[in-house]
């Protein structure tokens, strides 16, 4: 992928998807996680994330392909962001869209050339309103770059 | 306690199971075996024990600011960076560090700095957190110190 194809990723849209949190899922998933007592039918607020990446409307190796990449270039989590508007709740279904914000190339001494792709899901409830947005980006290793 | 600048928030502090590495694995539909193969774990070099999903591990810090704020709604915000990896029957410690505490009419809205360390192994994450206080809990925290 060269520069100007990895640039013009920015802006690009995913397909919108969605998720449900089902109540047996959620059970577990706050048993997985050692969750506190939670208030009565309030979702862990990890559902942010978890709704984000389970309801956007591509797959991760679709989202890896779309960049030039694939999981067996070995791509990592770079950092991830939360920012948590409503309280999220078990049962309800939330629609994701979001798309892809950033992308840069870099050089590490180490690392060689690798690319940082960031990009923003938006997690809406059935009014319409956002109730979080989750910013994640993963480092793709570019060793033919 | 004071909230202001230097505040520790207390410690939530947890041993990671594989089992529920499993859960999550089925949960997340994260078929990457290092969370529940350690045959993987070991042919790709990365020791001789499961390693846990990144976002459990946002997941623990997200517990220590739910135990600290006492509602799950009171989080606005999370950022983090991914810096080690956290394995199965790991010990791990969330915490936190009030660094300002600003007002928005109706909260104490303080600024955290936020981790996740292995008890005598790396930080495995750092970032910052956002938390709502209510203001008039915040006065009385101050005044019966």
């Amino acid at each position: 992928m060269t520069l100007d194809d990895l640039e013009r990723l920015v802006g690009v849209e995913f397909p919108v998807g969605e998720f449900t949190i089902e109540g047996y899922e959620h059970w577990l998933t706050a048993d997985a996680i050692d969750s506190p007592p939670l208030p009565a039918g309030v979702a862990h607020p990890m559902y942010a994330y978890y709704a984000g990446l389970g309801g956007m409307g591509l797959t991760l190796d679709e989202l890896f392909a779309m960049v030039g990449s694939s999981a067996a270039d070995g791509p990592m989590f770079g950092e991830a962001g939360l920012e948590f508007r409503e309280v999220m709740r078990v049962g309800e279904t939330y629609r994701v869209e979001g798309g892809i914000t950033g992308a840069a190339r870099k050089t590490g001494r180490r690392a060689g050339v690798f690319d940082i792709v960031s990009f923003e899901l938006r997690v809406v409830d059935s009014s319409g309103a956002v109730a979080a947005v989750s910013t994640n980006s993963f480092v793709f290793p570019r060793r033919a770059a | 306690m004071r909230v202001s600048p230097g505040t520790e928030l207390p410690v939530f502090e947890v041993e990671v199971r594989p089992a529920a590495m499993k859960t999550m694995a089925v949960l997340l539909r994260d078929p990457n075996p290092i969370h529940f193969d350690p045959d993987v774990v070991a042919a790709l070099g990365l020791g001789d024990r499961v390693i846990n999903q990144g976002p459990t591990n946002m997941a623990y810090v997200v517990n220590m600011l739910m135990a600290w704020a006492g509602d799950p709604a009171r989080i606005r915000a999370l950022k983090v960076r991914f810096l080690d990896n956290v394995r199965g029957g790991d010990r791990v410690v969330a915490g936190g560090v009030v660094t300002s505490v600003a007002g928005d009419g109706r909260h104490q809205v303080a600024e955290c700095d936020v981790w996740l360390d292995v008890v005598g192994g790396p930080r495995a994450l750092a970032g910052s957190a956002t938390v709502a206080l209510e203001a008039g809990e915040a006065a009385r925290e101050t005044a019966a110190e």
